[in-house]
């Protein structure tokens, strides 16, 4: 047993009992936190398993993310709507647990020990990455091979902001708890953080072609500034979503679309991105698109507007 | 014992532990927050039962995991919305009546 399976075994305990303490414990507040930690020990895991692209994904949407939203809404509803104590008998539903449990493990090691097929899917995307101009395979995959599934996914996204938009009602944006930037820690915090964030997402989305990261990964580290940017109050919550915003939320479908329809027109399949030029350019707009996006999801807001204006 | 043979096990045991907060729990927040564990343990499982290439785990499975965890915090987000939205209307963060306190 080499040292690795060592640290896998204690990352897959911790993972294990994590996410029983989420499940079940006593304060929610602290759950949401042991969450976070949860997503974090996830992204480990990815890095682990030799998936750095995930293990950036994991870290900024699955911890970050999810845990500002989980943490924002509990804020809104307010501490004192604590569960009451559940009444109703656990046994039924350990059972089923560790059957479904099972189930997942049983499927899991059968498939480990099938032999892999010659012609997978995977090994096919490695052949012909070459010719796309790429050295990330899953951003070949995401653009490139699969680009229909990566268009898709930021049509959910938009759809998930117009469900969330139209359950706001007339509601006014969430109110955000703001912090007196005049204190030095604060101010500072915004002057040397914001760039930072900006800065780590441009390069994410740069380097996203030939090594590790993409577009999902910079809108990501985007919407971290958004984020304390709209707690900060630098940026803060509107009613009426503005051309722009309409325009920037749009921007990613918008240019697969485009794209896509393009290369249909001046005689390529439709869909085909005919150069790292378009790759690019639809990996920019997702990046704004998913930021922003998420930004408003964030604060519950239909548009931003900037504190002076 | 493999990388793989952990990961697929503990990856089991949080799914496990996933269905029981779903069922269990009453506030809606921490069945959401069930509901994420869940995810993420069909994520880690879905990138190890689809075997490796020479360069790593398989692409395809990489990029349909990345798709997943966009998918998976844009419904979170959304529930998000309906459970805020639920709260100002009834002020319950479940979804049984008030009266129903028992079974």
């Amino acid at each position: 047993m080499t040292v690795g399976v060592v640290v896998d075994m204690m990352l897959g305990l911790a993972l294990v009992a994590l996410s029983l303490r989420v499940v079940t414990g006593g304060s929610l507040f602290r759950d949401i936190v042991l969450f976070i930690l949860f997503g974090l020990l996830v992204a480990l895991s990815w890095a682990r398993l030799g998936a750095p692209d995930l293990a950036l994904a994991e870290a900024a949407i699955g911890a970050g993310l999810t845990g500002a939203l989980m943490l924002m809404a509990y804020r809104s509803i307010g501490a004192d709507t604590e569960e009451r104590p559940v009444r109703r008998r656990p046994g039924v539903a350990l059972v089923v647990a560790v059957l479904t449990g099972s189930l997942v493990a049983v499927i899991g090691l059968a498939a480990l020990g099938i032999e892999r097929v010659p012609d997978a899917a995977g090994d096919a995307v490695l052949e012909a990455l070459p010719g796309t101009g790429l050295g990330n395979a899953v951003t070949g995959v995401l653009l490139v091979f699969r680009g229909l599934d990566t268009m898709l996914e930021m049509a959910v996204l938009l759809v998930a902001l117009l469900g969330a938009w139209t359950v706001l009602g007339d509601a006014r944006p969430g109110r955000v708890h703001r912090v007196d930037r005049r204190t030095p820690l604060v101010g500072s915090l915004l002057t040397v953080v914001a760039p930072i964030t900006l800065l780590v997402a441009v390069h994410l989305l740069l380097a996203g072609t030939d090594a590790p990261g993409g577009a999902f990964q910079a809108g990501a580290v985007l919407t971290g500034c958004g984020v304390l940017m709209v707690l900060t109050g630098t940026l803060r919550p509107t009613a009426v979503a503005g051309f722009a915003t309409r325009l920037l939320v749009v921007a990613g479908l918008a240019a697969f679309v485009l794209v896509g329809a393009g290369a249909g027109f001046v005689g390529h399949a439709p869909m085909t991105l005919t150069g790292t030029w378009a790759v690019y350019l639809i990996e920019t707009a997702m990046m704004l698109s998913i930021a922003l996006t998420m930004t408003l999801l964030f604060a519950r807001a239909r548009g931003l507007r900037g504190e002076g204006s | 014992m493999s990388t793989e043979v952990v990961y697929v096990l503990a990856a089991s045991a949080v799914f496990g532990a996933g269905v029981y907060g779903l069922i269990v729990a009453n506030h809606l927040m921490r069945k959401l927050l069930a509901l994420n564990v869940m995810s993420s343990a069909v994520f880690v499982t879905m990138l190890t039962v689809a075997g490796t290439t020479p360069e790593g785990p398989d692409p395809v499975a990489q990029a349909l995991v990345l798709t997943g965890i966009v998918i998976a915090v844009a419904a979170t987000a959304f529930a998000l919305a309906l459970l805020v939205r639920l709260v100002q209307e009834t002020g319950l963060v479940s979804l049984r009546a008030k009266d129903d306190d028992g079974a």
